[in-house]
């Protein structure tokens, strides 16, 4: 535009010289404006100091006349018209002339900085419509990410693009520790970031691990500066979608797990019911009832009474530590070894040690199982019993005194010390009922958290002890849940009755 | 700060084939005038965005600057090989009112 200028004036007066300055605002340094011989620096005494426009004409000096305009944008041109190729006066025509060349200046200039204003103003609105469409883009963008490399490198681009962030990075760390970092651009140094004369930061803690997020340097075309607020709306934006996704990730992992759990617990309730028999063999003089009802979680409580034939019969009970998969395995191989043990005529002192070498083998050391097994010849009425662990079994003797059974040694798979286990016998006679259960029944909760007690579960079972073995085990059923009432079953209740006629 | 910033360049008569790759922000956009204006008289710049996948606003405003210049002499600019995030947001930004896109530098530089 100067270019042009510098020419209309020069062909206008045909000159033999002319030099134009400029300088952006009043106390600003002139400054030559076009390439070419350069003129006297004591040149710009000619301009003087003052701010309004100003033309002045001077005789036999080296310039005839010189020019300070003043521009819309608060800087100044200033112009050093050299005399007339041919030597003429500077006429009165021409002063008119330059007067109008003037003013025809200040408003083209004053239209360039308007479609200047313009561009920039049409730049801003698409830079932040840019802005909106590349958030809303980024936000479904994150949210699907599964692979938190890309997830990360990802809203460190967008964030930086956004903003015109030179570089940006995310430090992940747990207690202070470092675990990894990512930094755009990618071969940035953590610290070159870190060290920032501009930076924002932004973070949140998923699962013991922080998320530290910078973004440094906002970008201009002449250097860089702090950043604004729509800058950190932006950045806190993108932050925030980065926790959502990682939660939302972590959800859905927990939710797979859950399924794989409960896909688990439906395979260790098929085998538990393939265990627990349907039907107790019934024996004569005896009237045999038992139960199991199992918790919301698979557990690991097993009864079962085989016929060893010769009217003999192995009343088993069991409880296995723990639930699940896991439990209701180790109940199945209880079960097939006991199959397998009790077709040979060994005393249940010996099954019980052959079992606990069998569980401590099989097991990890938390697992084990309290175990009750008693042989009953019902022809005689003896019992020969072991007790690895579990619940004292009570004898309720028709005179009403109550035999606690609790001989035999810790619980299976809990050690392996070599120590046999210790065997007890007795007799049933008529009248006589052996309770077997497991700890579901003392311990069922309440919902204020009171148990039901060994103390009420043995005053209940010496009161209902006139009705039939079924009948008790019913109403001993009943009274567990009343106490129990809305609280949610927490394990296994399980539980046989035994009685001579 | 240290930019990831690179371009390679070629010339074929007065068609400039320029090849980014990194970031195009205030350092890669000015590199990208300077590497234009060294080679003075262009009649068609083919800039090649294929490892380019992110620009700020400052990157664009300089290739503004070139277009612009390009357009004083009756010349044109012709993106290729764009990130679909980048083409989307030089339309926002109107590029493509006063420069073209090709799908690779070939196409282009048959049009």
């Amino acid at each position: 535009m100067l270019t042009s200028f510098q020419h209309i004036i020069r062909g206008s007066f045909i000159l033999s010289d002319l030099n134009i300055y400029h300088k952006k605002q009043f106390e600003s340094e002139w400054n030559f404006t076009h390439n070419g011989r350069l003129p006297d620096p004591s040149d710009i005494s000619y301009f003087g100091n003052s701010g309004n426009r100003i033309i002045q004409y001077f005789q036999n000096e080296k310039y005839i006349a010189s020019v300070v305009l003043p521009l819309a944008d608060k800087s100044y041109l200033g112009i050093l018209i050299g005399p007339k190729l041919g030597g003429s006066e500077f006429s009165d025509f021409d002063k008119i002339t330059l007067q109008i060349l003037l003013q025809v200046f200040d408003n083209a200039y004053k239209s360039f900085l308007n479609q200047k204003k313009e561009k920039e103003l049409i730049f801003e609105l698409n830079e932040k419509v840019v802005q909106l469409n590349n958030l809303v883009d980024t936000v479904i963008e994150i949210s699907r990410f599964e692979n938190r490399d890309q997830l990360f490198n990802i809203a460190l681009e967008r964030m930086s693009s956004l903003t015109n962030a030179s570089s940006s990075s995310v430090q992940i760390s747990r207690d202070g520790q470092q675990i990894s970092v990512y930094t755009f651009p990618q071969n940035l140094k953590l610290t070159e970031i870190a060290d920032s004369e501009y930076k924002i930061q932004s973070s949140f803690v998923h699962n013991n691990l922080t998320y530290n997020f910078t973004l440094a340097e906002k970008e201009t075309r002449i250097g860089v500066s702090g950043f604004n607020e729509l800058d950190k709306l932006l950045f806190n934006a993108i932050v925030r979608q980065v926790n959502a996704s990682i939660e939302n990730q972590y959800l859905n992992e927990q939710a797979i797990e859950k399924e794989k759990i409960e896909q688990e617990l439906t395979v260790a309730a098929s085998i538990q019911q393939r265990i627990i028999p349907e039907k107790l063999p019934s024996i004569e003089g005896y009237e045999l009832a038992g139960i199991n009802i199992p918790s919301r979680e698979v557990g690991g409580d097993y009864f079962d009474c085989i016929d060893l034939g010769n009217g003999k019969f192995a009343l088993i009970i069991a409880d296995v530590a723990g639930k699940g998969i896991g439990a209701a395995l180790l109940v199945s191989t209880l079960n097939a070894a006991l199959y397998s043990y009790l077709q040979f005529d060994i005393s249940p002192t010996e099954i019980a040690d052959r079992l606990n070498k069998l569980i401590y083998k099989s097991s990890p050391s938390d697992k084990y199982i309290t175990f009750f097994i008693a042989v009953l010849d019902s022809n005689s009425g003896t019992l020969d019993v072991v007790n690895a662990g579990h619940n004292p079994i009570f004898l309720l003797r028709k005179n009403g005194s109550l035999e606690k059974i609790d001989a035999g040694g810790v619980g299976l798979g809990m050690f392996d010390f070599g120590i046999p286990f210790k065997g007890q016998n007795t007799i049933m006679n008529s009248g006589d009922i052996l309770f077997l259960y497991t700890d579901g029944i003392p311990e069922a909760m309440n919902t204020m958290e009171e148990e039901y007690s060994d103390e009420k579960m043995i005053d209940f079972f010496v009161l209902k002890s006139e009705k039939s073995a079924i009948e008790i085990v019913d109403e001993l059923v009943q009274d567990v849940k009343v106490h129990s009432g809305k609280a949610p079953q927490s394990d296994d209740i399980t539980m046989m009755i035994l009685k001579k006629n | 700060m240290n930019s990831d910033f690179n371009l390679i360049s070629e010339l074929h008569n007065t068609t400039l084939v320029i090849k980014t790759e990194g970031y195009i922000n205030n350092i890669g956009g000015e590199k990208i005038v300077q590497e234009f204006t060294k080679h003075g008289d262009v009649s068609k710049l083919i800039l090649n965005l294929e490892n380019s996948r992110v620009v700020n606003s400052i990157g664009i405003s300089h290739l503004i600057e070139i277009i612009e210049k390009l357009n004083q002499t009756s010349g044109k600019l012709v993106f290729t090989n764009l990130d679909p995030t980048i083409e989307k947001t030089f339309s926002i930004m109107g590029l493509f009112q006063f420069a073209d896109k090709a799908e690779n530098v070939e196409s282009a530089l048959n049009n």
